[in-house]
């Protein structure tokens, strides 16, 4: 998997390639503490180019979830392939998960 | 009947094994994309399992994994002689819950029952024994 992050407007754009597993799920958890710990509170993950993920990767999203709601920040998903949707799907994630089509609408 | 056999490890680093195992195989049987990927998660999840929990020593043990494809219906055979676990007892995730009250984890079990269509489980010899199939047609 490869990690991008870039800077736009307010928001910090992480731009996921590859699978998200069991095997590097550390290193995006890592990825995403340090921009919360350092008091980011907008993140935006693009993943376009995701093509897999398990529940270890999941783990990582839900815990990045909880630390920006608590403090009161946004972290936003876009684009998602068809195959993911499907698995945010049957985790319950969609509902609780703010997924955008775009990158330009998760920006906001 | 095409049949596939893969015996790994039991380390993280074998599910690498099992992924490219799959993605060769889906070539082979022409499975889609999403099947394969489906697959994949099950495998992994169920491996993961094992790996973390099914051992009390620290030696090598092998995981059994046995694919097969017979008229529209993938079955997986997944064998391992870890302690006496049946995932079909293990209590589903409440995935209804709002974001404060979602648990981190207990995600992977959730997944196998979702995507796989029927899920035996037997002990057998010592050794945990999963059968599952999936209908693709």
């Amino acid at each position: 998997m490869e990690i991008k992050k870039s800077k736009i407007g307010s928001f910090w754009v992480i731009n996921l390639t590859g699978r998200l597993d069991t095997s590097n799920y550390g290193e995006l958890e890592k990825s995403l503490i340090d921009l919360i710990d350092s008091g980011e509170k907008e993140l935006a993950v693009d993943c376009s180019g995701l093509v897999y993920i398990s529940s270890s990767g999941l783990r990582v999203f839900l815990m990045a979830l909880k630390k920006i709601t608590q403090s009161a920040g946004k972290f936003h998903l876009c684009c998602l392939q068809n195959n993911i949707h499907e698995i945010f799907e049957i985790a319950g994630f969609t509902s609780i998960f703010k997924i955008f089509n775009t990158v330009d609408e998760a920006l906001k | 009947m095409a049949e596939k056999e893969i015996i790994i490890g039991n380390q993280l680093s074998q599910l690498e094994i099992v992924a490219n195992a799959l993605e060769s195989l889906s070539d082979e049987w022409n499975l889609s994309m999403n099947v394969s990927l489906n697959l994949n998660l099950v495998l992994e999840e169920l491996i993961t399992n094992i790996i973390f929990y099914g051992y009390d020593d620290t030696n090598e043990h092998l995981i059994r994994i046995l694919l097969s494809y017979h008229d529209s219906v993938v079955q997986i055979q997944l064998e391992d002689d870890g302690k006496a676990f049946n995932p079909l007892l293990y209590a589903e995730p409440n995935i209804d819950l709002s974001i404060e009250n979602r648990k981190i984890g207990g995600l992977g079990i959730h997944f196998v029952r979702k995507i796989m269509d029927e899920i035996i489980y037997s002990r057998l010899n010592n050794k945990n024994i999963l059968t599952m199939t999936k209908n693709i047609a």
